[in-house]
């Protein structure tokens, strides 16, 4: 009889003792007993090894008052969970796009960082996005020319392509098409094609997309592209001299932020860009005189395109040269005092309901003296206005819902920004930044995405030589009623 | 060069002081600037005297001549004290020289010849030319007198000239006895005169340091001693030896045995080793002996010779065998309330980061899962808790397994392995966590337990030795990932201990034809570590033969680099011993040759700071090569490893890598930061800082993964808010490149290692003493990061548990006489050099008083702040025993 101790985990057993002439299982047994491993599982480290249950105990040579030490637990023994956890790294390239919250970005071609980043601003419109996807492949009216059609088509592929993919796409076809349909683009210097004025590129591509989105059929609501980006303007033209007066209407994508000394703000600089003067035959006086036009908005888009006139002509220089000055934007920005009479009357109760939500939302009490009767409705709506609200991310699904119509509020949120680095329109680099969905802001330099922080966004205003905000683009806020 | 203490200075002092206020306006020093007419009544008279003493000394008669020569003595003794500006009597003197020369020529043998004799050789002092040696030649033909008498300043030159002299006769083979003489005396009378360095540089000038040995005493001999220590690490081979066994004897010679201890494992002698324990008879100093070469971290058996009592030896082997570091280290946590266990997250601080990687993915990167696997083991290790592989399993599926299956296949080696690092030196707990991971039929679950059993065990040891009954069952298992778990279990568990029946069972694989290269690759590394620095011809055999058998293809890969490596472990820090297998690896095939010879080099030359070495290697590194050759790399670590070990050699190849790094071909630079994290590991120094910084945003992908990784190194255990806050903007910088977010990921873990309670730096005992298999895991993990693509972004991620090695507490611990720990003040600061300064000069300076446990971090020294207990070692590190103070009294 030899007489061990055991050291199991922290407790050590004394004294147990083994007959040499019994297998060790019955050893193992007898521990068992003690701390209630199964044989089985029990590991007993002696020279040499582990103790095996069909071992000689003379061959291992264990000594009386030897000291042991045994392995082992009850515990369960781990198992895999019974769904695979599926790795990110495992799913396929869409999902894994999906999973980064943005898309890919554009390869730069040589020289086309200015379409690149037009077309990644136009890309954050899901409206124009599903218009696109609504345009049939053979749907192609025939007041629509060839050219106008493939690039439609190249715009909607590029766009499914950028949804897609992970990694950068190469927008060759795209490209190919925009030279064929605007052979300007493919203007050459040094063998190289040349850097373009990305506004140039953004109406061309805009005015292309409304011809052919122009649905044939429907007279009303005809045109996609204008009533996304349209905005109606009155005009007052009126001649001091003679006193005559008149008014006219026309329709821009864009309205134009005039940079002159006094302008500091982007607010400015749009009322800077409503007024102008023009000279004209006065058929009162019967000869050219100086009129004064006075443009206000009449309609509202669903988003607010702004061009910053930042290059004019400098004919000693025989280029487009650039106005560095600073010209501050917000991320919010309030139309409202740019509305003609009529336009401020339709949306005085938008307003007024969009600022009792907001004031709900900060916690404070709608005013029951503003409007006595609808009290009682804001209340009720107010449940639903949940649902009211998410809804406003896009038109059609807001429309949908039956929440009554949305309308417009005259207030806008700053979606993308399209911004110039360089000294001249024709050089230098372009870079686009656009709100995700997510509330993310990314930078699409080419190729490159990356994230960027909101409160960065506005410091593009420029005064520098950083990358300074060129077309900015606002999204309406909409309020259901 | 202020002399010290002199017999005559007394004498000299009165008299100047006499002079002075006779007449306070001939300041002896002002006087030397004025022309002769100049001179004041006294000195006239001075002058007048020599001029006299110089013409009587020609006379024939030969009272006068002794007369005039006694005076002549007189005045010139009572003069040389100083040598800040040329004594007067010399100056005036100086006209003469000739004249006596000639005279001293012509004279007969005689007393009186001897005596002019040894006014010669004070005046040639001044007068004699570079390189002539008058002096000395005529202090050896003059009286045998106490050269003592004639000043400081003489003794001195004479030291010079007697090195010189030396040196011309070793090339003359000519007798050496007369100067020997000279040197006794000298020898004598510096040491008696606080000017040990002296003594020591003279009689290693004359190669007879024994000399030493007689006259050092209670008062000079710990100067002399740390002289010496120091100055080993500037001498060539085999003079350090030299030096380091004289420095033994004194020690032992004075009974200061830690520090004979000290330099007896420097010297890896272990006969000298053993002679401590012998000499000694104070168990409890042997339990402090203990305590240090635990923390060396080599194999030590005590015999009966050493310790006789059965039990004592037994609680001292337990010493050794570290069973008692996993309590020590959770003492110092608790003591620092650092208990708590830290999630991957609290290590991110993603919430400091503006916005961007707030919104986290929702489906689990594995990549990422596996980094965080990394950082929770790192920055949990040894605390035994943590939030994602030790929680307990209730719930149905349990939280812990949850977690091992958040990572996929291979990820699941290291998440099991992790519990090891969790669970580090607590052997019983942790072989009770893993345990329940051995049954399962998953096999890198299964490779990764055992991993783990092997890095629980690292540098432990266990009578049972359960790391070896448990892992060598599976050394031959099917599959290889289980068995290169076992393998390079074993290789940690066993690191340094030479055990023969691991080799026995390792041996075979290397070469073994149906064995897969990355078994054979991690068995030969094994193989090192366990026979680091050891020389063993068998394994040296065995891995030769493995990598003359690799085909061309195999040759190519990533991990074959693992070959040459455990090659060159056998031979770390063994110099000239490398040099039969460094003959042999040049019949290597031309692809692994050259990688084979900068290894073995590197790794023999490690921690020796030879010079030579560092040049050979900078040579290498400094050429342009075609593509494809890869040994470039290994030289530059070489560079770091070669001069790591001490401060000088280590700034200057700082400064060389900054040049290399601007010169260097591509493949070069990028070993670059590696070299930079390994000289100055867990040693966060704000210029190298700043360098891996600019490197880590480098366009190069693969040098800003090194710097990062570097950043990690460099910071490692230290919790350094810079480096940390660094890493935090790269991660938002490289947030979507997931490589190098990795790499990031596994930095921050470092640098949070252990809550900040660890360091990896091989370096201890006050940076004198380099723990070989410490250096032998950085090393493994620095060659591993050569080629992060293929190797720790591949599917060997868990190489990065190789620096388990490095791994040690940076605390200090007091433990009472019955080793239960003890708080006492200590004042900790930044260390002082006090080699070569006389008297008690301040060790430390800008301290702080804390009390035990404390932490050092890197370049920090205590002292016990209270007079109450006696440590028994002088160097305040790890484990420190402390004796009550007979002689204290309680005020």
């Amino acid at each position: 009889m030899l007489t061990v101790s055991v050291k199991w985990q922290k407790k050590v057993f004394e004294g147990i003792e083994i007959d040499p002439t019994l297998p060790p299982y019955v050893f193992k047994a007898q521990l068992y007993d003690l701390t209630g491993v199964p044989p089985e599982r029990q590991k007993i480290m002696v020279k040499g090894g582990l103790l095996k249950d069909d071992a000689d105990w003379s061959a291992i040579g264990v000594k009386d008052g030897q000291k042991l030490m045994m392995m082992g637990t009850a515990d369960e023994i781990v198992k895999a969970p019974e769904k695979a956890i599926v790795f990110a790294e495992d799913l396929p390239e869409e999902e894994q796009a999906t999973h980064l919250g943005y898309s890919a970005g554009l390869v730069n071609l040589g020289n086309t960082c200015y379409m690149n980043s037009t077309v990644q601003c136009l890309k954050s419109v899901p409206e124009l996005k599903s218009a696109l996807s609504n345009y049939a492949l053979t749907g192609r009216s025939n007041d629509v020319d060839q050219t106008s059609h493939m690039l439609t088509v190249a715009t909607r592929e590029l766009f499914g392509d950028l949804d897609r993919s992970v990694n950068a796409v190469s927008p060759t076809q795209f490209w190919m098409t925009l030279r064929k349909k605007f052979p300007q683009f493919s203007q050459l210097q040094n063998g190289m094609h040349m850097q373009q004025d990305a506004e140039e590129c953004w109406t061309q591509l805009l005015y292309t997309l409304s011809q052919s989105l122009k649905a044939p059929a429907s007279s009303e609501d005809s045109d996609a592209v204008k009533a996304l980006f349209g905005v109606n303007l009155r005009s007052r033209v009126h001649c001091q001299e003679s006193g005559e007066e008149s008014s006219e209407t026309e329709s821009v994508y864009s309205l134009k932020c005039h940079i002159s000394h006094e302008v500091n703000h982007l607010h400015e600089g749009l009322k800077h860009g409503l007024k102008g003067e023009l000279e004209k035959t006065s058929p009162a006086l019967g000869r050219t005189a100086l009129y004064l036009k006075e443009s206000l908005i009449d309609s509202l888009p669903s988003y607010l395109t702004v061009q910053f006139v930042r290059f004019f002509w400098k004919r000693e220089t025989n280029q487009k040269a650039k106005i560095l000055r600073k010209v501050d934007y917000p991320l919010e920005l309030d139309i409202f005092d740019l509305c003609s009479e009529d336009l401020r009357k339709k949306l005085e109760a938008p307003r007024q309901k969009l600022r009792d939500e907001e004031g709900k939302k900060l916690g404070l009490q709608p005013k029951s003296s503003s409007k006595d009767s609808d009290v009682k409705m804001t209340d009720a709506e107010a449940s639903s206005n949940e649902s009211g609200e998410s809804s406003t991310v896009t038109q059609q699904e807001g429309a949908s819902s039956e929440k009554g119509t949305l309308h417009m509020t005259g207030i806008y949120d700053l979606v993308s920004v399209l911004t110039h680095k360089g000294r001249s329109a024709d050089s230098g680099h372009y870079v686009a930044w656009v709100k995700q969905e997510s509330g993310k802001w990314i930078q699409y330099d080419d190729s490159h995405p990356s994230l960027q922080r909101e409160e960065d966004i506005t410091k593009l205003s420029g005064g520098g030589d950083w990358h300074m905000a060129y077309i900015i683009m606002y999204k309406a806020r909409l309020v259901s009623m | 060069m202020a002399p010290g203490p002199d017999p005559n200075s007394v004498g000299d002092g009165a008299k100047r002081d006499e002079a002075t206020t006779k007449v306070p306006s001939k300041d002896p020093k002002k006087k030397d600037d004025k022309k002769e007419e100049d001179l004041s009544e006294e000195d006239l008279q001075l002058k007048q005297n020599l001029e006299l003493y110089v013409e009587r000394v020609q006379d024939p008669n030969p009272e006068l001549q002794k007369a005039a020569l006694e005076s002549m003595r007189q005045e010139i003794r009572a003069s040389t004290s100083s040598m800040t500006s040329v004594p007067k009597p010399l100056k005036f003197l100086r006209p003469h020289y000739g004249t006596l020369k000639e005279f001293h020529k012509n004279m007969a043998e005689s007393d009186l010849k001897k005596l002019l004799a040894d006014i010669l050789s004070v005046l040639a002092l001044t007068m004699s030319a570079e390189g002539e040696r008058e002096s000395l030649g005529y202090r050896l033909t003059g009286s045998e007198g106490d050269i003592g008498s004639w000043g400081h300043e003489y003794v001195r030159n004479l030291a010079g000239e007697i090195a010189e002299e030396y040196t011309v006769r070793q090339g003359e083979e000519s007798s050496i006895e007369d100067l020997m003489d000279l040197v006794q005396q000298i020898v004598a009378f510096h040491m008696k005169h606080n000017a040990e360095t002296e003594a020591v540089d003279l009689l290693m000038d004359v190669e007879d340091l024994d000399l030493l040995l007689e006259h050092v005493d209670r008062t000079n001999f710990r100067r002399t001693c740390n002289y010496l220590t120091s100055a080993a690490k500037y001498l060539p081979g085999p003079d350090d030896m030299l030096v380091l066994d004289i420095a033994y004897m004194i020690y032992i010679k004075f009974e200061e045995y830690p520090n004979a201890l000290q330099i007896a494992l420097f010297l890896d002698n272990m006969q000298y080793v053993k002679q401590v324990f012998t000499s000694c008879t104070d168990l409890l100093r042997k339990k402090q002996f203990c305590y240090m070469i635990s923390r060396h971290g080599i194999t030590f058996e005590l015999d009966p010779e050493m310790v006789e009592n059965d039990v004592d030896r037994e609680m001292l082997q337990d010493i050794v065998n570290n069973t008692k570091l996993s309590e020590g280290y959770l003492t110092l946590a608790r003591d620092i309330e650092v208990m708590e266990a830290k999630t991957p997250e609290d290590i991110y601080k993603a919430h400091l980061l503006d916005g961007r990687a707030s919104s986290g993915p929702s489906a689990d990167s594995a990549r990422q899962n596996l980094a965080a696997t990394f950082v929770n083991a790192f920055v949990n290790a040894g605390f035994g808790q943590d939030k994602l592989m030790t929680v307990p399993s209730d719930s149905t599926s349990g939280s812990a397994g949850n977690w091992l299956f958040k990572n996929k296949e291979h990820g699941k080696t290291s998440a099991a392995a992790s519990l090891g690092m969790i669970l580090l030196w607590d052997v019983d707990a942790g072989l009770t966590h893993l345990d329940k991971y051995f049954h399962t039929n998953d096999n890198p679950i299964i490779a990764g337990a055992l991993l783990g059993v092997g890095i629980v065990n690292c540098g432990i040891k266990n009578d049972c030795d359960p790391a070896l009954a448990l892992l060598g069952e599976y050394i031959d298992k099917e599959d290889s990932s289980v068995r290169i778990g076992a393998i390079m279990g074993l290789g940690i568990a066993y690191a340094g201990s030479q055990n023969d029946q691991i080799k026995s069972s390792l041996s075979p694989i290397l070469n073994d034809a149906k064995a897969p290269l990355d078994v054979i690759a991690f068995a030969a590394l094994s193989l090192g570590m366990i026979y680091v620095g050891s020389c063993n011809e068998e394994v040296a055999q065995s891995i030769i033969f493995a990598l003359m058998d690799r085909s061309e293809a195999e040759l190519g890969e990533a991990l074959t680099r693992f070959l040459p490596l455990g090659l060159g472990l056998l031979y770390l820090g063994k110099q000239e011993s490398v040099e039969a297998t460094a003959e042999v690896s040049k019949t290597f095939n031309e692809k692994i040759r050259k990688y084979c010879d900068m290894t073995l080099l590197s790794c023999a030359y490690a921690g020796t700071g030879n010079v030579l070495k560092v040049q050979d290697l900078l040579a290498q590194c400094g050429e342009h090569l075609e593509k494809g050759d890869n040994h470039q790399g290994p030289a530059v670590l070489g560079l770091a490893m070669v001069a790591m070990s001490e401060e000088l050699g280590l700034d200057m190849a700082i400064r060389s890598l900054e040049r290399v790094l601007q010169y260097g071909e591509q493949n070069v630079r990028r070993a670059v930061p590696l070299a930079l994290g390994l000289l100055c590991i867990s040693n966060p120094k704000v210029t190298v800082m700043d360098t891996l910084s600019r490197l880590s945003h480098d366009t190069d992908s693969e040098v800003a993964m090194s710097a990062i990784i570097s950043l990690g190194l460099i910071g490692a255990g230290t919790n350094n808010a810079r480096i940390a806050g660094m890493l935090r903007n790269l991660s938002s910088y490289y947030y979507k490149d997931a490589s190098l977010l990795f790499c990031v990921r596994i930095a921050q873990g470092l640098v949070h290692m252990g809550k900040g309670l660890l360091t990896l730096s091989p370096f201890h005992s006050e940076r004198l003493l380099l723990s070989p298999t410490a250096l032998a895991g950085i090393v493994t993990l620095l060659h591993a990061c050569l080629d992060m693509k293929s190797i720790i972004l591949g599917k060997y991620h868990y190489v990065l548990y190789f620096l388990v090695l490095a791994m040690q507490p940076r605390m200090m611990l007091t433990v009472d006489e019955n080793l239960k720990p003890i708080s006492v003040p200590v004042r900790v600061g930044q260390a002082v050099d006090v080699v070569g300064q006389a008297g008690r000069p301040k060790t430390i300076t800008g301290f702080q008083t804390h009390s035990t446990p404390v932490l050092l971090a890197a370049g920090e020294r205590a002292e016990l702040a209270t007079d109450k207990y006696i440590p028994l070692s002088p160097i305040l590190e790890g484990f420190i025993i402390l004796k009550e103070n007979p002689d204290y009294r309680e005020e």
